[in-house]
């Protein structure tokens, strides 16, 4: 069983490594104080809120452990220690998370101690299936890894569009992955889920756009793999992104936060409609939020569904909405639905079914054909006039056909293709494609979007990118090229990948 | 404190260690009965009674302590619960002292192995709830304190090396003192071969046999005001002053990673409270929760300077007496095997600590008996979680 109020006091403190700060004498606090000690009563009102989730820390000293206590046990071993911040004044204790370490294997503590860490948002522990998920931000993953350390800035916008765009994003996919044949595949650490993923997008697209979380007006989560049947992940991710302007005193954001669902493209549908909210004329100084996520669910091999387990994912992609400093506007858009049930997961099911050979010609194809000629015949497009073409990608072969059909060459449509590397990431599926070529493009690139949701939808969008998109790519460090390809990635096993995608899901 | 403070004038304890056939009344009664028989005390001539647990409640469901002892002793006398022996016996001293109470009983005890699969999440989440958190365990925050206490130190290689094995030797000897106590956990003679074998530096700095175990058992005192206590016993044994202190739940908050502050403040007040200086003190048992605990103690109680123990601990020891040898004056510690090998039964470890140290100074430890022409004054140091509260009590026979 899980006490309500004690997780949410714990996660409302750990989420965000809250701290406090006293104005008189500058002394800092983890967790949040009324007064400063070495102050008195002076202090009362005088203390600040701080927090640590964007900073940068120490690792002062660890040791590791080899036996965890029950709730940690499915964690081990894992290196665990003491944390500092600001030069010591404030310390944390943290384990260090995305580390297997063999039972065999030795660990010289010399070597990692007075190392650069950076705190990640993930699941404390296990907990019982029907428990509330605990979620804490005191594990840390070293700064010279897979995973850098970002300064999170926030800029004043300088200009305004006069159509709304893309103005940031974040696409976050975990450092383990499994490689089998010609593909490789994303996968979450034991700690990780759709939530934890959310997160992390929904984080770089901050640092990447560089505007203020106080601004965020809405935030959608799109997934199908949520830990929870009802309870939403955008409300994590506002409260520990710190979205909208928040009620210290409550503990409340004044953000609106939904989760949405379509199989895969639960995340585009809403493109348009975070795009729309911040075109009205009482919002246009705010930002909209779309995050897709999922730890993309198969059951296991050998059972039915388990075809799918050669290609499923796990990563999140955020896109920020708004009418300033935009990097990529919206050109036009269309969508397209059918009741067409190609693949399904029903109600206490832990794995999707799927329409095997029906998910192809009169599911995906007939889909994402329709919704691209639709929206070019719309604004007048030939293939020609599209740099990058972006379609979902279950598969490697499945996007590579839809795009030849449409005619588009290689050179427009391998950059977004991502699937090879990440797997099919769900709802971060096409989004992390449409990150990919972001990364990539140059100003008046035209790009092309197209997802696909079974069940069975599609969402086809044009986007035509601005100057501005120079600056953000300057200011983008953890690209999606760096996520697919560097020596900190660590390839797993079959047996262990399945370990780590069960991760902590049940005691 | 007056000139004379409250006298523990009987003594009584269980053998700790797992008692898986025996309940936790029967622990209590055994611990109990010994005391009271041992002043020809009855259960009706008590005042009060102050008790000692920290799990019970937990790991026997037998709900409120006070009832259950009501029913256990057939007393309806005030009663009291607090974690550790020493927190019961400080707040009995309190009472006695005021005048409140004249004769009381104390008592503790701990059945930790009835809950074996989750009491160290339990202990752990009691010690230091964020830490718990981010994965610690009751083991980790023995070995950061160590490394923190090698870094601050600036202890090189070499010199590592010899302060770990100087923490085996610590252990070897407790194991060695617990052959003689017939009340020990563990009454098995260990190598310093076995310690380091338990250790494996790139992996685990502090081994099996660094840490106390987890233990059952039962512990118990009878108090007197100092006026009354000879009319109990000939020899009885004054508590000439004590101290407790406080310090932050959350370890990596504390300024000081490499001691406890709690322990140098409580050791500070015990000594102003008394007269006895620490050149006094011939009989210390301190509370080792784990060897390198252990050896920080003895410099947080002043045995020491900070960052010294390491290197002098080992050269101090007069194996042929079985005693230290610190300032000039011969210091036994932990001479029934300390909470490694005597067992660490949480409400209960406080109650043996004081056994101990009675027994001796009255001369009747019988195999264990320090040989020593002079025993000056005993010392006591318990904790509560990872130093969050310590507390030190200065006993001593006229």
């Amino acid at each position: 069983m899980s006490s309500e109020p004690i997780e949410h006091r714990v996660s409302h403190i750990g989420d965000r490594l809250r701290g406090s700060r006293c104005e008189l004498c500058g002394k800092e606090y983890f967790k949040l104080k009324d007064y400063c000690g070495a102050c008195g009563r002076e202090s009362f009102g005088k203390m600040k809120n701080i927090d640590f989730f964007y900073e940068e820390g120490t690792l002062e000293t660890c040791t590791l452990v080899d036996k965890p206590t029950n709730k940690f046990t499915r964690l081990g071993p894992y290196i665990y220690g003491l944390v500092s911040f600001h030069d010591g004044s404030v310390r944390f204790p943290g384990r260090l998370t995305d580390k297997i370490i063999a039972n065999d294997e030795d660990v010289d503590f010399e070597d990692l101690e007075g190392r650069n860490v950076v705190p990640r948002f993930r699941r404390r522990h296990a907990v019982d299936s029907s428990g509330i998920v605990p979620t804490i931000t005191l594990a840390f993953t070293f700064a010279d890894e897979y995973y850098p350390y970002h300064e999170r800035k926030i800029a004043k916008p300088s200009k305004e569009y006069e159509r709304p765009g893309i103005v940031g994003y974040g696409a976050y996919t975990s450092r383990f992955r499994i490689k089998e044949g010609a593909i490789e595949r994303s996968i979450p650490f034991f700690d990780e889920d759709a939530i934890t993923a959310a997160v992390e997008a929904g984080k770089f697209g901050l640092i990447n756009s560089e505007i203020d979380h106080r601004l965020v007006s809405k935030v959608y989560v799109g997934s199908e793999s949520n830990p929870y049947a009802v309870k939403p992940i955008a409300s994590k991710v506002a409260q520990v992104l710190n979205l909208g302007e928040e009620e210290h005193k409550e503990g409340l954001q004044c953000v609106d936060a939904v989760d949405t669902e379509f199989a895969c493209k639960a995340a585009t549908s809403m493109f348009k409609d975070a795009a729309s909210l911040v075109f009205y004329p009482e919002s246009k100084k705010s930002y909209t939020m779309v995050i897709g996520t999922d730890n993309s669910q198969a059951a296991p091999r050998g059972e039915p569904g388990g075809e799918l387990d050669f290609f499923v994912g796990y990563g999140a992609c955020a896109f920020i909405f708004g009418m300033y400093d935009v990097i990529a506007q919206f050109e036009g858009w269309i969508s397209i639905t059918s009741d067409t049930p190609d693949f399904w997961r029903r109600d206490l099911q832990p794995y999707p079914s799927h329409g095997g050979r029906f998910t192809g010609k009169p599911a995906y194809f007939k889909h994402v054909t329709k919704v691209v000629q639709k929206l070019m015949e719309k604004l007048s497009l030939k293939p020609q006039d599209i740099t990058y073409f972006v379609a979902h990608q279950p598969n490697a072969a499945f996007p590579t056909r839809v795009a030849k059909a449409l005619g588009f060459r290689e050179e427009q449509f391998e950059p977004g293709l991502l699937v090879k590397k990440f797997g099919n990431t769900y709802s971060g599926c096409s989004p992390i494609g449409l990150a990919a070529v972001l990364d990539v493009a140059e100003p008046d690139d035209r790009i092309l979007l197209a997802s696909y949701g079974s069940g069975a939808g599609a969402d086809a969008y044009s986007f035509i990118a601005t100057k501005q998109l120079k600056e953000s790519q300057n200011r983008q460090r953890f690209t999606v090229a760096h996520q697919a390809e560097n020596e900190f990635l660590q390839y797993v096993d079959y047996g262990t990948y399945r370990r780590l995608k069960e991760g902590l899901s049940s005691i | 404190m007056t000139e004379k403070g409250p006298a523990v004038v009987g003594v009584g304890r269980t053998k700790f260690g797992e008692h898986y056939e025996r309940d936790p009344e029967h622990l209590v009664e055994e611990a109990g009965l010994v005391a009271l028989r041992s002043v020809d005390v009855e259960r009706e001539d008590l005042d009060a009674c102050f008790f000692a647990d920290y799990f019970l409640p937990i790991t026997n469901k037998i709900g409120l302590e006070e009832g259950f002892l009501s029913e256990l002793l057939e007393l309806n006398i005030p009663m009291e619960i607090t974690r550790s022996f020493s927190s019961a016996l400080s707040n009995a001293c309190n009472a006695v002292q005021a005048g409140k109470y004249s004769l009381v009983l104390v008592g503790g005890m701990e059945k930790m192995t009835d809950r074996w699969d989750k009491i160290r999440d339990d202990l752990m989440l009691l010690e230091d709830p964020w830490s718990y958190y981010a994965g610690g365990t009751p083991e980790s925050n023995h070995e950061l304190m160590l490394r923190s206490y090698m870094k601050t130190h600036r202890l090189h290689d070499n010199e590592r090396n010899l302060l770990m094995l100087t923490l085996a030797e610590l252990s070897v000897r407790n194991h060695e003192n617990a052959l003689k106590n017939e009340f020990a956990q563990f009454q098995r003679k260990i190598s310093v071969d076995m310690v380091l074998g338990s250790r494996r530096k790139l992996r685990r700095p502090l081994g099996l046999y660094d840490f106390a175990p987890v233990s059952d058992g039962a512990s118990a005192l009878i108090l007197s005001d100092s006026d009354s206590a000879n009319s109990y016993t000939q020899k009885p044994v004054s508590i000439l002053g004590y101290s407790l202190a406080t310090d932050y739940i959350t370890f990596p908050s504390r300024r000081d990673l490499t001691g406890f502050l709690s322990s140098r403040l409580a050791m500070k007040g015990a000594l102003e409270a008394s007269s006895v200086g620490l050149n006094d003190i011939s009989v210390l048992q301190i509370y080792d929760q784990s060897t390198f605990v252990g050896l920080v103690t003895l410099e947080d109680l002043g045995f020491y300077g900070k960052g010294e123990a390491w290197k002098s601990v080992q050269e101090n020891y007069i194996s042929s007496e079985g005693c230290y040898e610190i300032n000039g004056e011969k210091l036994f510690i932990n001479v029934n095997g300390g909470l490694k090998a005597d067992g660490n039964p949480l409400g209960a470890t406080g109650g043996a600590q004081v056994f101990e140290v009675f027994k001796q100074l009255r001369r009747e430890a019988g195999e264990r008996q320090i040989k020593a022409d002079a025993l000056k004054n005993g010392c006591v140091h318990e904790l509560e979680g990872f130093g969050t509260k310590a507390y030190v009590f200065l006993l001593g026979m006229d």
